[in-house]
């Protein structure tokens, strides 16, 4: 044993002029830029989805109502109640928040007596830490659940122009379980949905690979699910909570996945007429179109004797005649209504209510009548010369049905919704098989990104050669004696005031003319009404140009129904989600006269 | 020249002259209205109803103003002319709208009333003396502003239903 | 100087069995409970001693104090949920619970981990790794009445937990290795401020080594007490510093390299008597190794990169089947996650093998007879055992 090992010990004392290391006052020492504290909650931002409730692992997360915060579209309405005697701040609730709405401050003290104040609503219940800036947030998009849709196949443009092929793919097995699993199963889409389908779950049962329980599910909510899946309007997407720091999930691709991974001949085993007795009650039906079919597949699959007149060829209504092949094959449409008619329901095409038979015969010869006749007749602008414009409506209708129709060289399209880019780019493929090649010019009132028609219709038309003049406002048809010879336009200054509402301004310096062999107007379109004639009209009650119906979709006359287009507006889920409105409510009125009679 | 004449191009007219003339354009469109109600349709005779009704009002308006001592006094009053006088004295005529006419007939007619009537009061607001004429005046000029948002707001939604 | 030569004549003499009878009832035992709440003890954990006057006849050790039953927890979470729970399996050096759980998912799902993350998950570990030889050296010279020594190992640690505090976002559990990389990007001027705890905490070292090694009273009670033979390496599973000790250079971190470890430079440290001198004095050198690995991480790896691989969406997240077994080298030896899936969003089994399993209980136990009273804590603090990682 060395002196030096004696004696170096004592160096220690050197540190007895050392100032002290210690906090004198840790309540004041502020925690680090990212330390996770005390949570804070945007209530601008939070949607309610619930995935931290979900993702909590310690079960610290409750999602409650709050008051001032009401449940909408997309938004539940609902908000996290962080219990502090749980919370482990592991800060996964924020790492998975689909909005970025919930952070943490760096506060991390707080003295209190009363352990239920640590279990409050962060960004509701106010504290002092609501607008520290400071706390841990996320480094950049959310992680946690994928935010990139999944690639969706589809033809190209030089391939699809000259035919009437259905250009989009579908997913493949593999994109549909990429895609469904980005789904954090909030159920806010379920809201949104007009026929309320159990979007979550189906999208589970992609995730399982179970498509024919999918299917089933499927059936339980919509009997046009194969038609959704190509052509909704998918409200469902604008309320997804993947849609925030992302894309929205693709529900509808997805329910077409579904229905494309079942075997067509398997529908039947699946999808069965439950084994119920006949009620020996009869409705009839007018218009085989989503609404119509759906009514009539739910009653049939309740026992009662089900027609359903169509005044067109086929039935299908405006899927068939409106909605062109190539965004919904027919065979894909006939399949979906053969589903239908296995429940029992006999369809009549070519009976035009009113003409082969009146609505006086309907109401004697069944026991309650439902009138689902869409929206088939186009408005017009009325512009001079408007009178020698086409309605793009019933070109659509004459193309589906086989007719032959002028196919100049050029054709302006007057219309930024759906409808006009479904004429423009049918007669664009026409114009491709006739002249080999396509003159379109599509012109609307509209800026371009306030256009009415699907973000995705707008590209493929342009894709596929058509001219979008957005903000031109018609000003005349014009005419070389009986030809068409063009359309004349404004620059449209604006549209919509600054409370959003119509009220168009022009720049009359501005003007165009569009040459064209063809204007077609697609601005709009009304229910044909004529079929209920001049006494019905007047004894019926009316709301706003449309007739009146109750929450059941009654109308005031008590054996008439009305459901789809022509009272809800043009949308084919809604026209389906009208269907089992009416359904129920004419089921409940005939089980009611049945009880009556016994 | 007649007088009246000279006086449409001076731009100088009575009080009394634009009052009766606002007058007669309310009241004969109020008739207007209400005898078409029962000719159109039911499903657009809520359109016509709720024109015939807005109109009521204003011709309401006008008979209380025309017992307002104030506004006799100021009758014989001389007021600038507004621009729009010929296209606003125009619309006293009843229109032709046809038998049966449709909901896009009805509201493009209104839509061209309101729009005259809305620059005739808009200009009287400015020019008519301080009393309860301006405020009258200003008051309908509003009313007229508005009812013309609305009846474009409900022209899009019908005649161009939801885009489609 | 002293000496101390005590007269065993009277202690009882083991049998041909090598154990002791012990009879309670002859009056010449006592039995004493050495914990769970005792300075010298590492963590909640107890020794239940037998002694004649003050020699250990035998130690029965006894944990069960800090059961959570955390493997079993684990099997009811899914895979993200898991991910908070594991840093509690070890508190003081909570990091390879992260690494070792993230690492093993990762494998298990076929998840990519970009080349920033792995550099700061490195990093991180050996941040903890300096923590936790902080607390032992801390630990030992407070086992033997050093309490100067255990305060500036603790200032230093609290430096260190100040840098976590920034890079993480909390002081003591992390949470910050996600599987599929890390949560955060290191905060600005980050490398300066490092620095200067590196420095610091050099200087406490210099300090404590002559506390520490230069003297004649931690050598007279270090050397050559807790000796454990090489040969019983194998036997009772001892690894990292205990190991290295006794001449075994063993280290994961060379022998299979993980994360960035094959990039970096350092030394496996080994010293030959095997004794608490020795396995303090590894720890030490090692100590060292780790302030300059900290050195040469921040100054190798990458300025910018993404810190996060692409993962599923983990409310339900699905793993196929499998198992694997992911190892590393923590302060106290071989650390490891056997991991197995069965397809499920929820992990089959998952077993965390940590070192003070083997070094606390039965090496302890053989290791603590015949010992002096007074040396059963250093004895214990030598073989840096963490309670928390024997009881998951």
């Amino acid at each position: 044993m060395s002196l030096r090992d004696v004696l170096s010990p004592f160096t220690a004392w050197k540190h007895v002029i050392n100032d002290p290391v210690t906090i004198k006052d840790p309540f004041s020492r502020e925690a680090s830029d990212r330390y996770r504290g005390f949570h804070q909650n945007d209530m601008d931002k939070c949607i309610g989805c619930g995935s931290c409730e979900e993702i909590c692992q310690n079960a610290a997360i409750d999602m409650v109502p709050v008051e001032g915060q009401n449940a909408g579209p997309g938004d539940s309405g609902l908000r996290p109640m962080i219990d502090y005697g749980r919370c482990c701040w592991c800060a996964l609730c924020v790492d998975v928040c689909m909005t970025g709405s919930l952070t943490m401050s760096n506060e991390y003290t707080w003295v209190d007596s009363d352990p239920d104040a640590f279990r409050f609503v962060p960004g509701v219940d106010a504290k002092s830490w609501d607008l520290e800036p400071k706390g841990y947030q996320r480094e950049d998009e959310r992680r946690l659940t994928g935010t990139v849709r999944a690639p969706m196949g589809e033809t190209c443009p030089e391939d699809r122009i000259g035919n009437f092929d259905e250009i989009v793919d579908g997913f493949t097995a593999e994109q549909a379980i990429i895609e469904a699993d980005r789904c954090v199963e909030c159920g806010l889409c379920v809201a949104t949905c007009p026929a309320h389908m159990d979007i979550p779950d189906y999208i589970s049962k992609v995730r399982d690979g179970d498509y024919e329980g999918g299917l089933q599910l499927l059936y339980e909510t919509n009997p046009f699910s194969q038609a959704c899946g190509r052509i909704c309007t998918h409200k469902c997407e604008t309320t997804c909570a993947a849609m925030h720091e992302g894309d929205a999930i693709a529900i509808r691709w997805l329910k077409r996945s579904i229905t494309d991974s079942v075997p067509r001949e398997r529908y039947f085993d699946l999808i069965q007429k439950p084994d119920v007795p006949e009620t020996g009650q009869s409705v009839a039906i007018i218009g085989a179109g989503p609404a119509g079919l759906t009514t009539a597949y739910d009653l049939a699959r309740k026992g009662h004797q089900v027609v359903v007149f169509e005044a067109l060829d086929k039935p299908g209504g405006m899927m068939r005649y409106g909605i062109p092949e190539y965004r919904l094959p027919y065979h894909v449409l006939d399949h979906e209504i053969s589903v239908i008619e296995s429940m029992g329901v006999e369809i009549r095409c070519n009976m035009r209510v009113g003409q082969e038979i009146s609505m006086d015969q309907l109401k004697t010869a069944y026991d309650a009548v439902v009138l689902s006749i869409g929206l088939h007749q186009g408005r017009s602008t009325r512009v001079p010369g408007s009178e020698k414009a086409e309605a793009a409506i019933d070109l659509l209708r004459r193309i589906t049905a086989g007719e032959e129709v002028p196919v100049p060289e050029q054709v302006a399209v007057i219309g930024g919704g759906n409808v006009a880019m479904d004429i423009a780019r049918s007669m664009a493929r026409l114009q491709k098989i006739k002249h080999g090649k396509v003159g379109v010019t599509v012109t609307a009132l509209e800026e371009l990104d306030r256009f009415l028609a699907d973000k995705e219709e707008i590209e493929e038309a342009l894709e596929e050669g058509c001219d979008i003049f957005p903000a031109r406002g018609p000003q005349e048809i014009l005419v070389d004696g009986d030809t068409v010879t063009g359309l004349r336009t404004w620059k449209v200054d604006a549209i919509f005031d600054a409370e959003g509402r119509f009220a168009p301004k022009y720049d009359e310096d501005d003007e165009m003319v569009h040459p064209a062999g063809m204007v077609v107007e697609a601005i709009g379109q009304m229910a044909d009404i004529s079929l209920l004639g001049a006494e019905l009209t007047e004894q019926l009650e009316w709301n706003r140009g449309r007739i009146m119906i109750d929450a059941d979709g009654q109308t005031s006359e008590p054996w008439l129904w009305a459901a789809g287009d022509a009272v809800s507006g043009p949308d084919v889920i809604h026209a389906v989600a009208d269907g089992h409105r009416v359904a129920v409510s004419i089921s409940r009125m005939l089980t009611a006269k049945r009880e009556a009679l016994q | 020249m007649s007088e009246a004449n000279k006086e449409k191009l001076s731009g100088l007219t009575t009080v009394k002259e634009i009052m009766d003339t606002a007058t007669s354009f309310e009241v004969v469109a109020r008739d207007f209205y209400a005898a078409l109600a029962p000719k159109v349709s039911k499903n657009i005779r809520w359109l016509v109803d709720e024109l015939a009704e807005e109109e009521q009002g204003h011709v309401d308006l006008f008979t209380k103003l025309a017992n307002d001592p104030k506004v006799s006094e100021a009758m014989a009053e001389k007021i600038q002319r507004p621009v729009a006088d010929g296209k606003f004295s125009d619309c006293v005529q009843v229109p032709d709208l046809g038998e049966n006419p449709d909901d896009q007939t009805v509201l493009q007619y209104a839509l061209m009333r309101e729009t005259a009537a809305m620059e005739q009061y808009t200009e009287l607001a400015t020019t008519a003396p301080e009393g309860p004429l301006k405020e009258a005046f200003t008051f309908l000029a509003n009313e007229e502003a508005e009812h013309k948002e609305e009846l474009e707001k409900i022209y899009y939604e019908i005649v161009h239903s939801g885009g489609v | 100087m002293f000496s101390f030569s005590p007269d065993r004549s009277q202690y009882p003499q083991p049998g041909p069995d090598g154990k002791v009878e012990v009879d309670l009832e002859t009056g010449k035992y006592l039995k004493l409970w050495h914990g769970p709440n005792h300075p010298g003890i590492t963590g909640n954990m107890s020794v239940e001693l037998t002694v004649c006057g003050d020699e250990v006849v035998e130690g029965k050790t006894h944990v069960g104090y800090l059961h959570r039953g955390f493997e079993k927890l684990m099997e009811r979470r899914t895979f993200i949920q898991v991910f908070p729970i594991v840093c509690r399996v070890c508190v003081p050096e909570p990091d390879f619970n992260e690494y070792c759980y993230a690492a093993a998912v990762e494998e298990l799902a076929g998840i990519e981990v970009p080349e920033m993350a792995t550099w700061i998950r490195t990093l991180i570990l050996e941040m903890g790794r300096f923590n936790s030889y902080m607390m032992a050296m801390g630990g030992i010279s407070g086992a033997l009445g050093l309490g100067v020594v255990g305060q500036w190992m603790t200032y230093t640690r609290d430096l260190m937990l100040d840098r976590f505090e920034e890079l993480t976002g909390a002081r003591i559990y992390h949470m910050f290795i996600l599987p599929g990389g890390v949560r955060a990007h290191l905060p600005e001027g980050f490398e300066g401020r490092m620095e200067e705890v590196l420095s610091t905490a050099e200087r406490y070292l210099a300090d404590a080594e002559k506390l520490m090694f230069h003297s004649s009273v931690f050598k007279t009670r270090t050397q050559g007490v807790g000796y454990i033979d090489p040969a019983l390496f194998e036997r009772y599973g001892v690894t990292g510093p205990n190991a290295r000790a006794g001449g075994v250079a063993k280290d994961v971190r060379k022998d299979s390299p993980y994360l960035v470890y094959d990039q970096l430079d350092f030394t496996v440290h080994t010293e030959e008597a095997s004794d608490i001198y020795a396995r303090t004095m590894v720890r030490f050198k090692d100590l060292h190794e780790t302030i300059q690995l900290i050195r040469q991480i921040l100054k190798k790896m990458p300025k910018e990169g993404p810190v996060m691989g692409n993962l599923p969406n983990v409310l339900h997240w699905k793993i196929p089947r499998g198992e694997t077994y992911i190892k590393g080298e923590s302060s106290r030896g071989e650390y490891g996650y056997y991991l197995v899936t069965d397809g499920t969003g929820y992990p089959r089994r998952i077993n965390v093998r940590g070192p003070s399993y083997t070094h606390a209980m039965a090496l302890l136990e053989h290791l603590i007879s015949g010992t002096n009273i007074s040396d059963v804590a250093a004895l214990m603090v030598s073989l840096h055992t963490y309670p928390p990682e024997i009881e998951r």
